[in-house]
């Protein structure tokens, strides 16, 4: 991968998500409190944080899935309040989900355009364009170099990496402002992940799309990452860019569950002797 | 814009198995043409009717029995497989048949109103209670089949309340009734005769209303999402489908559906009955549309195949008693079927390979 050849985002990249002591209980289970993240144009920020640290629940309030208990989102300066999916998507916000939020009955094509379909006047009915629909996604399937048996096949044929490729094409197909993806690269075989990583790098290279990234492979992460948000038990525990901080330092953080202010202040009580 | 360069993969390298067996190239088969399975069931079966009646089966006048029956019934299953899709359930129905029409009987004889604006009135009172039902089984979440049977109970409590269960002889308008539903086929008739072509007019409605809601199904957006919403409603709802409204949406479409087959049936019997449509109704129907191809896992349904259920279920009921059996015989031979449908369209399922959507 060209990783040597991305320079350092801009350091006057203008900010172009922002939220804000977001908090977020289910009854009786807090998810997520005063939880507050910032993107930068082009910016690609890895989400790290145990298995329920609430990462799923940050990015489902991004892409207007759950709504927050407290907390605004400021996206291109203006504040946004999402209702619903739909209402992220048209502000150019595009999530892959962690369940992909695929159709298994419909076919790869339908799956694709879901929601912005195309249509076409049949005596002045408002019919879908299907063979509009199947070319387009087979195009654009081609283009990223994604293969799968068939557009017309049905989602739930596919297998578990295809399937996670049709999600990543999808949130991509539309040129979104940000690109938020929840372990996108879970059941990708090396190959795979390889190539997704690859897309992500040249979203970077152009730094035009700001990413969201959440993944647990610390190696992927500083190979495409400019800079690391730690989740801990719903709060954020660690916000450190990657070129400051080396992969054993930010595994070692993660293992011992603590921010690293923490950390340092530990290290330095115990500085004295020899380590 | 081509990403860094990456070879494609080997087309058909994963996930698609090739069918092998006889049995698994018959079942794949089957579940591409769902509905062509079952018009050959239906052929089969009117062969033997055929045949068994000394070709009285195929009469006009018999046929005119049968498509009547069909065309109250496809009505409904129709209504029931919209649902199916999303996932959910009306047992309802039977009681918008009964209490849409009485409206329309009732406006007419005390107010005077045209049998015409009473069918509106009707269709509408039928739309109102599926968004009712769809209301309260999304809002409230509680299970459709739950919500339903409590309209049933309640709308049924109504329409027997009205006028102590007594039926209401609802005026003849023509050309409304000619329209709606002509009373029977007469040996005396030419086929293509006036009467003779609009003692037909039950199934045909059902056959429009089953067209166009398969063009919708299979055509509009409005279909797609409504797949969507039974396939996967999470998933459908992280992509921005509106699955709360879609779900209202085909509940509106059942209740006017069923709605608008009560008043062809009080069309064409001249009376109104509180319980013209009884829940035995509703379960006819669900077979009908399971028989059809429809599986009660959400997701996929054929509303065609539900018309030919209909007409299965429509023939089996008129037809052996007309070849002599004894009239309670069907249900037994109703009730085979659906268990044979309900293990045919899981072993389908399990083997399916693209859906024609
Ligand atoms: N819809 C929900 N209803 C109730 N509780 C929920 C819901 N969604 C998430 N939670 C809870 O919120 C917490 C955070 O969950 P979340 O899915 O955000 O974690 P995560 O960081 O994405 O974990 P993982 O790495 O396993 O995906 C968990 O305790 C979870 O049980
Ligand atoms: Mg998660």
């Amino acid at each position: 991968m060209n990783t040597q050849t991305i320079p350092p985002l801009a350091p006057d990249a203008p900010v172009v998500l922002e939220m804000t002591n977001i908090s977020k209980s289910f009854g009786a289970v807090t998810a997520l409190v005063d939880v507050s993240i910032r993107l930068r144009q082009g910016e690609v920020l890895a989400l790290v944080g145990d298995n329920g640290a609430g990462k799923s629940t940050l990015i489902k309030i991004l892409s207007g899935f759950h709504q927050p208990d407290t907390g605004t989102i400021v996206s291109q300066g203006k504040e946004v309040r999402f209702a619903s999916p739909r209402d992220a998507r048209a502000h150019g916000i595009e999530t892959v989900y962690q369940d992909l939020a695929l159709i298994g009955d419909l076919s790869v094509f339908h799956n694709m355009f879901l929601g912005r379909e195309y249509h076409k006047r049949v005596l002045g009915l408002n019919l879908l364009d299907n063979r509009k629909m199947r070319e387009q996604a087979q195009l654009y399937l081609d283009t990223l170099g994604i293969s799968i048996p068939s557009v017309n096949s049905t989602v739930d044929l596919l297998s578990g990496g295809q399937r996670q490729c049709i999600a990543v094409a999808r949130s991509i197909y539309s040129s979104p402002k940000i690109l938020v993806l929840d372990e996108p690269l879970a059941a990708l075989g090396v190959r795979e992940s390889a190539h997704v990583l690859g897309l992500i790098q040249n979203l970077r290279q152009q730094r035009q799309v700001s990413v969201i990234l959440i993944v647990h492979n610390y190696n992927q992460i500083f190979e495409v990452c400019d800079r690391i948000n730690f989740l801990h038990s719903g709060e954020i525990a660690l916000d450190a860019s990657t070129a400051d901080t080396s992969e054993e330092e930010l595994i070692r953080i993660v293992k011992s569950g603590l921010g690293r202010k923490a950390i340092d202040a530990a290290a330095a009580q115990v500085r004295p002797g020899p380590a | 814009m081509p990403p860094t360069a990456i070879q494609p993969t080997k087309k058909n390298a994963v996930g698609v198995k090739v069918p092998r067996t006889m049995r698994e190239q018959l079942l794949i088969l089957l579940s591409r043409y769902r509905e062509a399975s079952i018009a050959v069931v239906a052929i089969v079966l009117v062969i033997y009717f055929q045949l068994g009646s000394d070709g009285g089966f195929l009469s006009p006048s018999f046929m005119s029995v049968v498509l009547r029956d069909t065309g109250r019934l496809g009505l409904i299953a129709t209504a029931e497989v919209m649902l199916m899709i999303t996932g959910e359930i009306d047992l309802s129905l039977s009681a918008i048949f009964s209490i849409a029409p009485y409206i329309m009987a009732l406006l007419s004889v005390t107010y005077g109103v045209p049998l015409a604006v009473g069918a509106v009135i009707g269709v509408l009172i039928g739309i109102l209670v599926g968004a009712i039902n769809g209301i309260v089984t999304v809002r409230f979440k509680v299970p459709s089949l739950i919500t339903t049977v409590g309209t049933l109970f309640f709308l049924q409590g109504i329409v027997v309340s009205i006028y102590n269960s007594q039926p209401i002889v609802a005026p003849v308008e023509q050309p409304f009734n000619a329209i709606f539903g002509q009373s029977l086929y007469q040996p005396t008739d030419a086929l293509l005769s006036w009467h003779g072509v609009t003692a037909f007019t039950p199934f045909l409605w059902a056959l429009l209303v089953v067209l166009v809601l398969a063009l919708v199904l299979n055509r509009t957006t409005f279909g797609l999402h409504t797949i969507a919403t039974g396939s996967n409603i999470i998933g459908a709802r992280e992509i921005g489908v509106r699955t709360d409204r879609m779900k209202i949406y085909n509940f509106m479409i059942a209740g006017g559906c069923a709605a608008f087959a009560g008043i062809i049936n009080t069309a064409q019997f001249t009376s109104a009955d509180p319980q013209a449509g009884s829940p035995f109704l509703t379960l006819q129907a669900i077979a009908a549309a399971v028989i059809g191809g429809t599986s009660l896992l959400g997701g996929s349904g054929t509303v065609i195949g539900a018309l030919i259920g209909a007409f299965v279920v429509a023939s089996l009921n008129n037809g052996l008693v007309m070849i002599g059996a004894q009239a309670t015989v069907s249900d037994i031979y109703l009730g085979a079927a659906i268990i044979a449908a309900m293990i045919l369209s899981i072993q389908v399922d399990r083997l399916r390979t693209r859906r024609r959507v």
